[in-house]
């Protein structure tokens, strides 16, 4: 019998499951081997019985933690999907500033309505157990359907743990620091095939930074293209505001 | 550089076996006897390892735990301890499925020729008994090839021990010594507790008529060579078998390399006096 | 064989004959750099390149490919191997001789079907070096000429006087002559021209000085494995890859399987790896026996200067350059790390 999927999601664009509606012809082999039985974007069925939940968004209000937590009871398998899910995603940057304030300039006035309710942003591991993830600001379709055929043959699919540099050499592209640019590319987890430097932009990191991403090196290394460690901060919050301690 | 002949092997190539047998020997290790297809021989000899595809998984390197017979062999003996994708495919196997299989590879304990004649003293730590078994079987096969034997055993727990069976066997002969320690004992045990190095003085070694066979945890290795060399073992005289990430097997994709050494081609059993130097090795 | 002398629009009918007769790469630009890609307009060949991002080696040892097919319930494996005859137009004589060294790499012991399938499938034309990368130190190696080297099938000069010596080495070189059967051959005065080319590419292609034989890496890598080097440069180290990547003397791989949609028939692939790479030396089990970056950069230095040399007989690095640029910390320039070694002996 087909697995049951069910695709949620929270705060976040939902480009995401637009990269699935994207796949195209290789959407209708994902619907050889799954049966979808809750997808917004895509249908109007609705279920609670499902066994694999796909989460894209990032959790930004109590009732949001409280939907995520019930969807988490119902599936035996949870997939992150995108950088909101996975790292709170460009959402996170509110993190920065006083949830009164950040609630004032997106509402004005209505701010104090209680369905505005807002809280720091959380991604969704940080809320409830993630089985897989799959990175990437919009993630990489082929990546997730490599993730979904590895899960279904019973494998766990793994995330690269080197560099974004090694796919970008592999795709023989110039380097954007010889382009006085700050690319993340030596900090960021690979999967996405240097999506970024192989159109000609630097990398924004949306991968989320390696465990052992040597950020004190690339805080030195700025020098030598006369930029700063300071310049380069910047460049990382965008997608990877830390995670503040004890919360 | 010749051209590729048509009919030359293909070195990534699998061959298929069949699974025979298989049983939990652990919480986390599962013994497996597998048989290649009619007409297909292993050949291979103790120490040497092969490359198991679980196709859709991967391939892995797992040391091979029987003795070989002396006609050659369609059957091996494996045991897996479940870490990955490819280990944990192949604990769901059942008797009847088939994996693919590579090699075998590497080079051998010298069973056939430094080693015999000599008192042999095998040093098994953790998993360390599976390539060892192998070694072992074959020299109680020539029992009388082979001076003294015996086999210090260690491992974390009772239940971590492997092969409770053919080790209570070992125990009943009279031309082997069996040694067995743990690390955390429990009220059943009745045999030593700690590090497996406090075996080696309660010995009788006779250093210069000693071969000795090493296969433990990476930790283990250094402690163990310093107590052989108290006993006034020559380097010359001790083998090792080393773990590495040995990928491809054929000395290829660079993944085992000790130093300058390929773990799949010039190990994984090295004679000590040869890595000594070897900054990487121990 | 007979060596032609030709000018620059016959050099371009010829490789137009080529492209319409056979699979061609060759050198173009890529942005502002070069890069091998099949050729379709003989005027896209870039002759006067100074170094391609990646080498050569992609042809014969791919970033990615396919070793295997396989049905896990039939269980059944079947090789995949690439033919295709193709030719190679402007391999440099620093990357001719990395491919070389692969050659016997790969067909040394366990002998790799995979690449000598590709590699036997190849012409190669060599194109001797017209313009000098920023870094190349190939004239340091003894590698900026052909000279004393061989495994190509043609080579490419231009002379001073604007024209090409053409020269085929080989059987399959000498089969992509019969566009040129009417150009007049090389006298001596071109082989002279030549002999002058070599002799200035010698000197010329030594951006970086080595300030040794490469036959002393060895013993000097030797005596330095606890050199402080290690840990300085290794501080600025992302562990990303790059200086492995573009390396044409680099042929570390993995292997990974990947499965089709019918969970049944997937192949197993071969990738690209590198020792730099944090996971390169971790098992299965969790243990990595090459944890740190320093350990990790010392490796890749041994490896090129005498682990290679132990086992091949070659020194595995050829002065191509590309992993002092592509090293965006800048720590990956090994004349300077030779150089220091041997001051500090």
């Amino acid at each position: 019998m087909k697995p049951r999927v069910a695709i949620f999601d929270f705060a976040c664009c939902e480009g995401c499951q637009l990269q699935i509606l994207n796949m195209e012809e290789e959407l209708l082999e994902l619907l050889s081997v799954i049966d979808p039985v809750e997808w917004r974007e895509a249908m109007s069925d609705r279920s609670e019985d499902y066994d694999i939940a796909i989460v894209e968004g990032s959790i930004t209000r109590e009732q949001d933690a409280d939907r995520l937590r019930a969807i988490r009871e119902r599936a035996k398998v949870l997939i992150a999907i995108g950088a909101c899910a996975t790292l709170g995603g460009v959402n996170r940057l509110k993190n920065h500033f006083p949830m009164a304030e950040v609630q004032k300039i997106v509402y004005g006035d209505a701010a104090a309505m209680p369905h505005l309710a807002t809280m720091p942003t959380r991604a969704i591991d940080e809320i409830v157990k993630v089985d897989y993830k799959v990175e990437g600001c919009p993630i990489n379709a082929q990546e997730l359907s490599r993730v979904i055929r590895a899960l279904l043959a019973g494998s766990a699919p793994a995330t690269p743990d080197y560099p974004l540099c090694v796919e970008c050499k592999k795709g023989e592209n110039p380097c954007r620091y010889d382009y006085g640019e700050i690319c993340l590319g030596p900090l960021t987890r690979a999967g996405c095939n240097a999506w970024c430097p192989s159109n000609g932009f630097w990398c924004f990191g949306c991968r989320g930074l390696l465990d052992d991403a040597n950020v004190e090196a690339a805080e030195k290394v700025m020098e030598q293209y006369g930029r700063t460690a300071d310049e380069l901060r910047e460049k990382i919050i965008l997608f990877n505001t830390p995670r503040e301690p004890g919360e | 550089m010749t051209a590729p002949r048509p009919d030359e092997t293909d070195i990534y190539l699998p061959r298929p076996a069949t699974l025979i047998e298989t049983e939990s020997l652990t919480a986390h290790e599962r013994f497996f006897r597998f048989e290649m297809d009619a007409g297909v021989e292993l050949s291979y000899r103790p120490g040497q390892f092969l490359e198991i595809s679980m196709p859709g998984f991967g391939e892995c390197p797992i040391s091979i735990s029987s003795a070989p017979s002396a006609g050659g062999d369609r059957g091996f003996e494996l045991v897996v301890r479940r870490v990955g994708n490819v280990t944990r495919a192949l604990h769901g196997l059942e008797p009847g499925d088939r994996i693919g299989v590579r090699g075998p590879f590497g080079a051998p304990f010298p069973v056939e020729d430094a080693l015999t004649g000599h008192d042999l003293l095998f040093i098994c730590g953790g998993l360390g008994l599976v390539p060892l078994r192998s070694a072992i079987n074959y020299v109680l096969n020539r029992r009388d090839d082979y001076g003294e034997v015996t086999v210090l055993l260690g491992a974390r727990t009772p239940a971590d021990r492997l092969f409770t069976r053919e080790l209570y066997a070992w125990k009943l002969r009279d031309d082997l010594v069996l040694e067995e320690t743990v690390d955390a004992a429990d009220p059943s045990w009745g045999a030593h507790v700690g590090v497996i190095t406090k075996l080696i003085p309660r010995l009788k070694l006779a250093p210069e008529n000693t071969r000795a066979l090493i296969c433990g945890p990476p930790i283990m290795y250094r402690f163990v060579l310093k107590e052989l060399e108290k006993q006034g073992m020559s380097a010359e005289h001790i083998y090792l078998s080393l773990e590495r990430r040995m990928k491809c097997g054929v000395g290829k994709c660079g993944h085992c390399q000790i130093n300058g050494l390929y773990t799949c081609r010039q190990g994984p059993v090295f004679k000590y006096a040869d890595i000594a130097a070897v900054r990487e090795a121990i | 064989m007979p060596q032609k002398l030709i000018d620059q629009s016959s050099l371009g009918h010829w490789v137009a004959a080529l492209i319409a007769e056979h699979k061609v790469y060759g050198v173009q630009a890529k942005a502002d750099r070069f890069a091998f890609d099949a050729l379709t307009e003989a005027d896209d060949l870039r002759l006067d390149h100074d170094v391609t991002i990646l080498p050569p080696k992609k042809y014969f040892h791919p970033p990615q490919e396919i070793l295997l097919q396989f049905d896990r319930e039939a269980m059944t494996f079947e090789s995949v191997f690439h033919a295709e005859p193709f030719i190679l137009l402007g391999v440099h004589p620093y990357d001719m001789a990395a491919i070389s060294q692969l050659d016997k790499v790969f067909s040394m012991d366990h002998r790799d079907r995979h690449y000598l399938a590709r590699r036997e499938a190849a012409t190669i034309v060599v194109c001797d070096v017209q313009t000098a990368s920023p870094e190349v130190f190939a004239g340091c190696m003894g590698h900026a000429t052909m000279e004393g080297q061989s495994g190509h099938d043609m080579l490419l000069t231009l002379l001073d006087d604007g024209r090409y010596l053409v020269d085929p080495v080989s059987a399959k070189g000498e089969a992509l002559m019969g566009p040129l059967a009417h150009a007049p051959e090389a006298d001596q005065a071109a082989l002279q021209a030549r002999k002058r080319v070599w002799d200035r590419n010698r000197r010329q292609l030594q951006k970086n000085k080595l300030k040794m034989k490469p036959s002393e890496l060895p013993g000097l890598l030797a005596g330095s494995y606890d050199h402080p080097v290690w840990e300085e440069r290794a501080e600025l180290c992302y562990s990303c890859g790059s200086c492995n990547l573009v390396c044409p003397t680099c042929y570390c791989f993995d292997l990974r399987d990947e499965l089709n949609w019918d969970l049944r028939t997937g192949r197993r692939l071969r990738e690209w790896d590198g020792c730099m790479l944090r996971g390169f030396a971790a098992v299965a089990g969790g243990h990595n026996f090459r944890a740190r970056r320093a350990d990790r950069y010392r490796h890749r230095y041994f490896r090129k200067g005498k682990y290679t040399w132990e086992a091949y007989g070659e020194i595995a690095c050829v002065g191509c350059g590309r992993c002092i640029s592509a090293c965006t910390a800048n720590i990956a320039n090994p004349v300077e790390v030779f150089n220091r070694l041997l001051e500090e002996r």
